[in-house]
């Protein structure tokens, strides 16, 4: 015990890790218009997750998060990414078969439902960064063996 | 187009791992060895299909033209790939279809296997991306992929601190060794503003500047450091033995072949052709000096020989003189692609480029056969020690079998296939430089005394260490079995396979009328 940090920090991580999972979702959701996408913005929602893990401890974190969970979940966002990418196999690996033929995805440059595959890659991209992110730290946090 | 499904169905696999993982324990090891398989039969369908046209492969990815859209020149990432990357994609997914096989007895006690067989399909992905890519900076991808995917895996048994250390300096000079590539790719984008590998060799033939020279100075570094030559073999002495064996048959086998000489060989051959550059030279054009280049590469491969192959005869540690053996046999494929480059248009450069790529191959099977034997012993007798290991022979028959057939082919006796490699650059380097060739047979006599005194331990008497030890199971066995054949199979039909696959082979690499540029410049007429 008392691996969890004290009542100041708690509040504030309780007040900020809404906050920062959101601006991370806009990065990555937005990841076609603005700077940044999949991996800035699920490295932002990482730092929640991680953010979660210091402030509340080892032991909070271990009945909250599943790790099989979260690696599976990596493997979704990369078997996504890959998909996205094998689309447009008619006529080449990774042709953006969605922006130039349809049916969604295929709006307006520079509105949100464009530019074809790419923000189906950047949400499969930020899925697996922030699970893959989250699973390192957490895996680090366990294998403290100086600690007994 | 199967092209792209050599990409796709490793990093399917590698991607679905922690999901089907979840699925049973023994699935894992299955699911790896259905998606090795099929990339060996993607692999050998593609290197069927070139062979038989003897054409290059060129495939754009994103789109169905690499040249871009109101322009003359090429934007997009290509795919080329010619009968030397399909020769070794199907190489690598042979040995590594074989690594995996092995790997369901070899490593059945260990944890955290879904993540060893992710990495191991990750690994396979980088080296066959860096065989058939045809864009500097995939290239670069690519054998990060493949780096980053070896430092982990020598870093495996993290509960010894031989794995660690080596582990942790792998990377540091790994690191060193990328970054050298990086700047060098960064420097001929800044000066010539395209990654296309076939189109840089065009722009840099227009204006050869002194960047382009620093560029392959920096890429001969680099890639020097990656494929273990002499003066910068350290990591390799460490990284290679600390691994699991059939990591270690990987590491040995293909992974300083993949990112190191044939990385060599494409940038010496494909982006600075030494016949291009000879052809300015004769008209008194601005040139670069592929000569001096040649000059380099044998003089490192010369000591790469030497000192590898005499190191290998002082070490007690079984897999790391097997270690050092892949070190000396780095310096005759170094040594076949220097002459290549020196002896560019003439009979013996050609029979040295074959020779080498002939070499890659062989020595790829044969050092796979040995640390695949290595691993039996360490499986079986729990240490690696020579001095403990004696009389091994009548405990273990046909481990020491596969020992005796992989020893005598990387020695280079006749009837194998290390014979006919090694004899054809042992010829080509004698045609054009004496010396080197006198120097190449001092190497293989180290390299007998190292591989005698092998022999001795295994074939002398018991030990109290092996009274215990008993033959592998059989999924250890038959990989070590395949390659015996394999080996014995190619050592008896040498000049056939050389006469229709390496000289092929070393004839497209040359490109004496340039066809790897030709197959893009197609493009750019009809547009």
């Amino acid at each position: 015990m008392g691996s969890d940090m004290g009542l100041i920090v708690k509040t504030m991580a309780r007040a900020t890790i809404p906050l920062i999972g959101i601006f991370g979702a806009y990065v990555v959701a937005h990841g076609h218009l603005t700077p940044g996408g999949g991996f800035q913005g699920g490295a932002t929602i990482a730092g929640a997750g991680i953010l979660f893990l210091i402030a509340f401890g080892l032991n909070e974190a271990k009945t909250r998060i599943n790790k099989n969970l979260y690696s599976a979940l990596e493997g979704v966002g990369g078997l996504v990414f890959l998909i996205a990418g094998m689309l447009g196999l008619g006529v080449a690996f990774f042709y953006n078969t969605l922006w130039h033929n349809g049916p969604i995805f295929n709006g307006e440059p520079g509105t949100l439902l464009s530019a074809g595959y790419l923000p189906i890659m950047n949400l499969a991209v930020g899925l697996k960064v922030y699970t893959g992110l989250v699973s390192a730290v957490f895996a680090m946090a366990l294998f403290r063996r100086w600690r007994k | 187009m199967t092209l792209p499904f050599l990409i796709i169905i490793p990093l399917f696999g590698a991607f679905s791992m922690p999901i089907i993982s979840l699925f049973g324990k023994k699935l894992k090891e299955y699911w790896a060895l259905i998606i090795s398989g099929a990339t060996l039969g993607v692999a050998a369908k593609i290197f069927y299909t070139v062979w038989k046209t003897n054409e290059i492969i060129l495939y754009t990815l994103g789109s169905e033209s690499p040249i871009g859209k109101g322009v003359k020149f090429p934007i997009r990432i290509v795919w080329e790939v010619d009968l030397l990357g399909a020769l070794l994609a199907l190489t690598i997914t042979f040995v590594g279809f074989l690594a995996v096989l092995y790997s369901l007895g070899y490593m059945k006690h260990d944890t955290g296997l879904e993540k060893y067989y992710t990495l191991i399909l990750i690994l396979e992905l980088g080296m066959l991306g860096i065989v058939i890519t045809g864009d500097i900076f995939n290239f670069y991808v690519f054998l990060e992929i493949m780096s980053i995917a070896s430092y982990a895996l020598v870093a495996f048994r993290n509960d010894t601190w031989e794995g660690i250390e080596a582990g942790i300096k792998y990377m540091f000079v790994g690191s060193v060794a990328s970054s050298f590539i990086l700047l060098g790719i960064a420097l001929l984008y800044g000066q010539y503003g395209t990654l296309t590998m076939s189109y840089l060799s065009l722009k840099i033939a227009e204006n050869p500047t002194i960047v382009a020279k620093v560029a392959l100075a920096f890429f001969i570094g680099g890639l020097l450091f990656k494929s273990g030559a002499v003066p910068v073999h350290m990591w390799l002495a460490d990284a290679h033995p600390a691994a699991p064996s059939s990591i270690s048959a990987m590491l040995s086998g293909l992974v300083i072949k993949a990112g190191g000489v044939y990385a060599v060989a494409r940038i010496v051959f494909s982006i600075f052709n030494p016949g291009l550059h000879a052809y300015l030279k004769a008209f008194n054009m601005p040139s670069i000096n592929m000569e001096a280049v040649g000059w380099v590469i044998v003089f490192f491969a010369c000591l790469t020989l030497l000192i590898g192959n005499a190191m290998a005869v002082v070490q007690t540690d079984m897999k790391r003189l097997f270690a050092f053996s892949s070190v000396g046999q780095i310096g005759y494929i170094l040594l076949g692609i220097g002459i290549g480059t020196l002896a560019y248009g003439s009979r013996a450069g050609e029979l040295a480029l074959a020779g080498a790529i002939y070499h890659i191959v062989n020595h790829a099977l044969i050092k796979a056969l040995l640390f695949f034997v290595a691993g039996a012993v360490i499986h079986e007798v729990g240490t690696k020690n020579l001095n403990e290991l004696s009389g091994l022979a009548r405990k273990m028959p046909m481990t020491t079998l596969a020992f005796i057939i992989g020893a005598a082919a990387i020695i280079g006796l006749p009837p194998l296939n290390g014979f006919a490699s090694k004899w054809i650059i042992y010829e080509s380097s004698a045609m054009y430089n004496p010396i080197l060739a006198a120097i190449a047979v001092v190497g293989t006599v180290f390299s007998l005394a190292a591989y005698t005194r092998v022999l001795f331990t295994f074939l002398g008497r018991e030990s109290e260490k092996v009274k215990s030890a008993k033959e592998p199971e059989m999924s250890m066995l038959i990989p070590m079995l395949i390659l015996v054949v394999a080996i014995v199979v190619m050592g008896l039909l040498p000049w056939q396979i050389n006469d229709k696959i390496m000289l092929p082979t070393a004839r497209m690499l040359e490109q004496l009328n340039g066809e790897y540029m030709v197959a893009l410049l197609k493009f750019l007429g009809g547009a």
